[in-house]
């Protein structure tokens, strides 16, 4: 029944979706000199069928609708009401729904809020269209959610446990937010070139649509890696891995985007460089779902894989990059203004000129082993070390250079404040000099980065100070986002020299020494849950020098629907550490290999990251 | 003020030379840089699996045994393929892997240096 009333929905929304295709393409070639009343009804019509199809396939989740196959494959009736509906968008058919949802709603809000050139409104609708239509067909002939099982199953295969998580069922929304939203400066992109729409008011018709983007798509990648690293059980948070990296490109892009749409908006140059910023951070969203669906790279995210599937987004990936890049080769302004010649505008540069070096990197270090695999029919693996050793030293400058940049002004003979300068340097040098005497040594890099980040950090905060004394709001969100930064980088460079690891086997009843710290490994018990059964090992950690003990409980979880064994971490939080340890089984016998970790700052780097996304999140709200 | 700033530098360098002689083989930086081949995406140090385990076993007794890191490295990418290491050998093959993020970031400076160029 839903299934039949779900695909009408489905079906009825692309014909709609062709309507408004037809009548906003009108303005393509002529100068219409008058919006279609048709057009808004039928946006809105648009907008009512696709929220009633989300729900539709919602509710079908939580009476746990058997005859609907995604349902049944990732659904049962013992989950708790939560996981059901976070269950909607935690596979494929159902994550893409929300896809298409986001894209409808964004491409009515944008209709709904710019009015004042009609052609670049109305291409702008064009274009969104397009996209929507081509996920749509997407959605009702190779991924849909709605499809019907015959007979009807008894019961459903239930969710992935790993994927019942608060933290993962909001996740995708948040990261969607990311992703979609840059649909719409790519169509906005689009339609600037064609109408001629250009300039201050295109700049200013998509800033807020680029921050709100990014603000999203970190905050999805933060709440991803803080379910990673509790759920996934090794004590990491990012892993180079190519689907965290398809996050991560776009998040460059974005960010490149709304430092340099400031330029646009201020000065009206550089058209042309923040159309290919426009373009090109869709496109990355599209081809970070390519990856992620279609399985061509090994990655532990990859949950939902179908190589017809990924055929088809391909085939769209290269429509859109062929057609945005012939049109904008045609369109391309030949009378661009002249370069930014301030020194804000030097500076904002030299921030896209470092994203655009992150982006590339990430960029060729996830899609290299396709080549090798291809041309040299050898498989290789670029993992943590290669990012590391090429991103960190060019950090070094960045984090300077992001201190001082927004000191400049648009005045072409601004000055630095040299005595600021050398304070602030010799404090981070200083403040280094007492973390490496107390803490631990570390190398010359890390050195680098500490003092690079301090630097960034004091100089911000500074910045901060000045503006609460001042009472004016206006830098606080940039200051924020920076001093997030800095902080992110600090911690984050601290965590890894400081961490401590152990990796070890043990039987029950049995005490270990490493280091600083007694391990004893008390009993095991076994506890029966709901839909799990669990085996918790007891553990209570002594560390010697200071005599506390704490007392950690890892599990082991053996699930029934569908049978799956996980490994739950037992995590120990506090302001400066966390304890953190994992037990597995090794084959059948009585000995476990033990994970113990010792992570300082990580509370700290969740709120640093945050900060980032606050950051962003706050200039929305303070526009000027 | 200029010469303790860098006084310090000079002592930090020393304090990290000091570091750098102290030969000491940490194995769970070996395991982290090992893929483990019978999962998804994942590392030796990371995976509950029995091949991670047996790898733990054979990098302890390459240890023992006074290999070094690069030598451990050398052996299992001979055995299993250069898809184990999470680190990638820098040679001719891989040489566009290692090279062109640095190509790109001189090319786009020297791009800006251009556009400051030009400005005055």
């Amino acid at each position: 029944m839903l299934s039949y009333f779900g695909n009408s929905l489905l079906i009825l929304n692309v014909f709609i979706t062709l309507l408004i295709l037809y009548f906003s393409s009108s303005f393509l070639t002529s100068n219409v000199k008058f919006d279609y009343k048709i057009v808004k009804r039928l946006i809105l019509s648009q907008l009512s069928i696709t929220v009633v199809s989300f729900f539709t396939l919602l509710f079908a989740f939580i009476i746990t609708d058997l005859s609907i196959i995604s349902v049944y494959s990732y659904s049962h009736e013992s989950k708790p009401i939560f996981y059901k509906i976070a269950g909607t968008w935690g596979n494929h058919e159902g994550s893409l729904m929300l896809w298409v949802l986001i894209l409808v709603v964004f491409s009515f809000l944008f209709y709904l809020f710019n009015n004042q050139n009609l052609r670049f409104r109305n291409l702008t609708l064009f274009f969104q269209n397009i996209l929507i239509l081509g996920f749509s067909i997407f959605l009702l002939v190779n991924s849909n959610p709605f499809e019907m099982i015959q007979p009807t199953p008894v019961e459903g295969l239930g969710l992935n446990p790993i994927l019942q998580d608060p933290a993962l069922a909001i996740h995708p929304p948040l990261l969607y937010l990311g992703f979609v939203g840059s649909s719409i400066y790519f169509s906005a992109a689009m339609a600037s070139l064609i109408s001629g729409y250009r300039g201050k008011n295109f700049a200013s018709s998509i800033k807020s649509w680029i921050i709100f983007s990014w603000a999203f798509q970190t905050l999805g990648i933060i709440v991803g890696s803080i379910w990673a690293y509790y759920e996934l059980g090794w004590g990491g948070f990012w892993f180079w891995d190519p689907v965290e990296n398809a996050s991560l490109m776009p998040w460059f892009a974005m960010a490149a985007l709304a430092h340099s749409v400031i330029i646009l908006e201020r000065r009206e140059s550089l058209y042309s460089w923040v159309i290919i910023l426009c373009l090109l951070t869709f496109i990355l969203s599209v081809t970070g779902t390519f990856l992620v669906r279609s399985g061509i790279l090994n990655s532990v995210h990859t949950f939902a894989s179908d190589s017809d599937r990924g055929i088809y987004i391909l085939s769209f990936l290269c429509i859109m990059i062929l057609s945005s890049f012939l049109i904008f080769l045609k369109k391309f302004p030949i009378s661009d203004k002249p370069i930014e010649n301030s020194n804000k505008g030097i500076f904002i540069l030299t921030n896209n000129w470092f994203m655009v070096f992150y982006l590339i990197t990430v960029l060729i270090g996830t899609i290299y082993p396709i080549f090798t695999e291809v041309f040299f029919e050898t498989k290789i693996s670029v993992g943590p070390p290669y990012y590391n050793l090429l991103i960190i030293p060019v950090l070094i400058p960045f984090l300077v250079l992001m201190a001082i940049g927004p000191e400049t002004t648009w005045n072409k003979n601004s000055f630095l404040k040299f005595k600021k300068l050398i304070a602030v340097i010799i404090s981070a040098v200083f403040i280094n000099l007492f973390l490496y005497l107390v803490l631990k040594s570390f190398s010359v890099l890390t050195n680098l980065i500490v003092i690079s980040s301090l630097f960034l950090i004091i100089y911000t905060l500074i910045d901060l100070l000045d503006y609460f004394k001042k009472g004016s709001s206006y830098k606080l969100p940039r200051t924020t986002a920076h001093l997030g930064f800095g902080l992110l980088i600090l911690f984050i460079g601290l965590n890894h020299n400081l961490s401590e690891e152990y990796d070890f086997n043990l039987k029950v009843g049995e005490i270990k020494i490493l280091d600083n710290y007694e391990i004893d490994f008390n009993n095991l018990e076994l506890q029966d849950e709901i839909n799990y059964k669990s085996l918790v090992g007891k553990f209570n950690i002594k560390t010697l020098n200071t005599n506390k003990i704490r007392s950690l409980n890892p599990e082991i979880r053996i699930y029934s629907k569908p049978e799956t064994i996980t490994y739950e971490a037992s995590i120990k939080t506090n302001l400066l550490h966390d304890y953190f340890l994992t037990m597995s089984n090794i084959g059948d016998g009585d000995i476990y290999n033990i994970k113990f970790q010792r992570k300082p700052l990580m509370m700290w780097i969740w709120i640093s990251a945050f900060l980032i996304s606050l950051g962003g999140i706050l200039r929305l709200f303070n526009k000027t | 003020m200029k010469n303790l700033f860098f006084t310090n530098i000079i002592l930090l360098i020393f304090f990290s030379s000091l570091d750098a002689n102290e030969v000491k083989i940490n194995e769970n930086e070996i395991f982290k840089n090992l893929r483990c081949l019978v999962c998804q995406g994942q590392s030796v140090a990371e995976s509950n699996s029995d091949f991670a385990q047996t790898l733990k076993l054979v990098v302890r007794d390459k240890i023992n045994e006074g290999n070094s890191q690069k030598e451990i490295y050398e052996f299992l990418a001979e055995k299993y393929g250069a898809w184990i290491l999470y680190d990638p050998i820098f040679d001719g093959k891989n040489s566009i892997l290692w090279l062109s993020p640095y190509i790109f970031l001189i090319l786009g400076g020297l791009l800006l240096f251009f556009f400051i160029l030009r400005r005055n």
